[in-house]
């Protein structure tokens, strides 16, 4: 094997200015950024989010955009259905037979127009005859309580139209009220959208309280550890084991029942499982090597707190923000439910779906709207906290 | 590198430093353990020297290191920096010695705010001891980016997006930011490639050289400390058994622990290993909790002796410059 002599001219030196040239091709993109991209891409948690978006706006502008007043009572046009069945008269004069037996005019679309006066009304044979643009329309409701032998259908009425039987024209919805209206005749969709502001309200006073007092509580009790840690966390403890049913009662007792016993009851104990959350990360993050590094630059103990440590744990404490406020938007909505949230005329999700209860058998839409609602916003929190702990925290990536 | 060293220009002086870990256990914390992690050492660091602080993990060097800078409070001993003990001192009169004493740390993915630009992590020591503001703070960053071989459009980005070289190079330009005289590096290379590792430690001498800094290099990688140090401490078990001249400490190493992690030093030569220099430590270290009784080695040491039990070795000079906690010294004299 011979050495193989390279001539010293074929070297050269690389000029100085490009010895260190480290270039970074890849676009810049911040912690944010990235987590946005990932959010992006789980369908689930961006419907979730677009509904709570649809939601959020619903609430603002909602009001001011529906016809109807939430509180205002319409006691002729009570308990009328999303859904009604129509009977036709004439070529353009239709009306909708409610199951309380009482008839309304409306049009071939749906749009509600009036009760129809009954001009006749003979309550011992269960009978009643109105006259509908000179039609005489009969409607005999003595069917629903004749033995089953004299009744071999089962029917409950009949519809004579000038002596004729009449069988539904059609089933159209209701254009007057979209979600109907409830036993006192004021319109459900209305009552929603306002019981949506207070769900919203209170998910925000949840979000505010969970992140002043949460993270601030569990920010100074994680970094200062030791004795300061102990007393804080035992404080916590004894929190968080009194009953926040109890807390309610006990506040509605002093300050009387409704929203603004809520809001104190959930903002005097709801930052207690954030301030966990927080204490258990700072405990982790400040013997990070980057904490030490501030700490020897002459940093404060509140330039850390608010530079380093809390950035950094801004991931788990958003993801249990949005498992968090769902369960608070619960609270409150079973706390309306058991009658110890807002008071009348103002709706509650939780109130609407109490109110529902008595006619539940016969108006089951009351309880389905505010449940659905109820539903809807939970899971759409849910699904969006689930796709925000994926998408903010990497090692949980697929 | 023969650097002229004013011997009497002593810059930092550690007079029996101790740092002692206790843990709280039981319900009202009523028993204690502690850990001895540091345990009385002494060295002196001359202005502009490198001094080397090796030892295998968990003898203290780190420890010794946080302590100096204040990191941990001190149990007992002194910290003498430029004629002022800093060892007492309270948190907000170390501020002003913040701004001369930095540190340089090992893990270069933890040492960075991952939330701050490259830029803001400059920028921060510069903002809290109100250096500069501005257009003035941004030229600052731009320099030091620029000293450590990096851009300055690299201000502007995150640390994830940087290798772990680079990152090291930010930790180094932050820690020149405050333009200190003493810099603490401890491992700063240990989590780099062997590629890195030689640029890296050259560009702390280039460093050196241009602003006359004095560094207190910890590191368990010899050859590596070699290069860089103009004097290597060897610590065991949270003391300080040996330090001499890097050379001196390399060619006639005296302390039977120095001549073992001296003789485990790869050789890139197949035939000088087979020759079996070797000398292997039986055993791990004894737990710091509960160290050994008087020599802290002899638990390991091949030539331990019925004295090594009972005293404690002395830290003797026993050649110029030259000093070795061992009783051998002592008895065959």
């Amino acid at each position: 094997m011979s050495e193989q002599v390279i001539s010293k001219d074929l070297w050269e030196a690389i000029p100085k200015e490009n010895k260190d040239a480290e270039i970074i091709s890849r676009p810049s993109m911040t912690y944010w950024q990235d987590a946005w991209r990932r959010l992006k891409k789980n369908k689930l948690s961006m419907v979730g989010l677009l509904f709570i978006v649809f939601m959020v706006l619903t609430a603002i502008v909602g009001p001011y955009v529906i016809s109807h007043d939430y509180s205002t009572q319409e006691l002729t046009l009570a308990n009328i259905p999303p859904s009604m069945e129509i009977y036709q008269v004439d070529e353009d004069t239709y009306f909708y037979m409610h199951s309380e037996y009482k008839l309304f005019d409306v049009t071939k679309d749906g749009v509600l127009v009036e009760k129809i006066k009954e001009i006749e009304n003979d309550m011992t044979n269960r009978r009643r005859v109105y006259n509908i643009d000179g039609n005489e329309v009969v409607l005999d409701y003595s069917y629903a309580v004749k033995k089953a032998e004299d009744n071999p259908e089962g029917i409950k009425f009949k519809l004579l139209l000038n002596g004729e039987e009449i069988k539904p024209f059609d089933k159209v919805h209701n254009k007057t009220y979209v979600f109907g209206t409830d036993a006192l005749g004021r319109d459900m969709l209305a009552r929603v959208i306002y019981g949506a502001r207070i769900s919203l309200l209170i998910a925000l006073v949840a979000t505010l309280v969970n992140f002043f007092i949460g993270v601030l509580y569990g920010g100074i009790s994680g970094y200062f550890g030791g004795q300061v840690d102990n007393v804080m966390m035992r404080i916590v403890d004894i929190i968080n084991v009194i009953p926040l049913l109890l807390y309610v009662i006990l506040l509605s007792v002093i300050i009387g029942s409704g929203l603004k016993s809520i809001i104190i009851a959930l903002g005097s104990v709801y930052w207690v499982g954030m301030a966990r959350i927080v204490r258990g990360q700072v405990l982790s993050l400040k013997e990070q090597e980057y904490v030490l590094s501030a700490r020897t630059i002459g940093a404060s103990s509140m330039r850390i707190m608010i530079r380093h440590l809390i950035p950094n744990a801004m991931g788990p404490i958003i993801v249990s923000m949005a498992m968090l406020i769902p369960s608070a938007i619960f609270t409150e909505a079973f706390l309306s439910f058991i009658g110890l949230g807002v008071s009348a005329p103002l709706a509650s999700w939780g109130t609407l779906a109490n109110d529902a209860l008595g006619g539940l058998r016969s108006y089951p839409y009351q309880l389905f709207v505010p449940s659905i609602a109820i539903s809807l916003t939970m899971l759409a929190f849910n699904f969006l906290g689930d796709g925000l702990r994926d998408a903010l925290d990497p090692r949980l990536r697929k | 590198m023969a650097k002229q060293l004013d011997q009497n220009d002593v810059l930092l002086e550690v007079k029996n430093l101790k740092k002692h870990f206790i843990s709280r256990h039981g319900l009202m914390g009523q028993h204690t353990t502690t850990v001895q992690a540091v345990d009385g050492v002494s060295f002196k660091i001359l202005r502009g020297e490198t001094l080397g602080l090796v030892g295998e993990s968990g003898c203290g060097k780190s420890t010794t290191g946080r302590t100096i800078i204040r990191l941990y409070d001190v149990t007992s001993g002194e910290i003498i920096f430029d004629g002022v003990d800093i060892s007492r001192i309270k948190q907000r009169e170390m501020r002003q010695y913040r701004k001369k004493i930095q540190m340089i740390f090992q893990d270069p993915y933890a040492s960075l705010n991952s939330r701050m630009t490259v830029g803001d992590i400059i920028g921060e020591p510069i903002d809290i001891h109100n250096i500069a503001k501005g257009e003035e703070r941004q030229k600052i960053i731009w320099n030091l980016l620029e000293r450590v071989g990096l851009n300055k459009e690299h201000a502007n980005r995150y640390p994830h997006e940087f290798s772990g070289g680079q990152r090291q190079r930010i930790g180094i330009a932050r820690a020149l930011a405050v333009s200190p005289k003493f810099i603490i590096c401890d491992e700063p290379i240990s989590a780099l490639d062997v590629s890195i590792q030689a640029q890296v430690v050259n560009m702390l001498q280039d460093l050196q050289n241009e602003l006359g800094l004095t560094y207190l290099f910890i590191a368990h990688d010899l050859s590596m400390v070699k290069h860089i140090s103009d004097r290597i401490g060897v610590m065991y078990l949270g003391k300080l058994v040996e330090l001499a001249n890097a050379d001196e400490l390399y060619d006639s190493p005296n302390h039977p622990y120095t001549q073992a992690l001296l003789s485990a030093i790869p050789v890139p030569d197949p035939d000088a290993t087979k020759q079996g220099q070797r000398i292997v430590l039986e055993g791990d270290v004894p737990s710091p909790i509960n160290p050994p009784s008087g020599c802290h080695f002899r638990t390991r040491c091949r030539y331990a002796m019925d004295i090594c039990k009972e005293v404690e070795p002395e830290f003797l000079e026993i050649s110029p410059n030259h000093f070795s906690a061992c009783h051998l010294n002592t008895i065959e004299k």
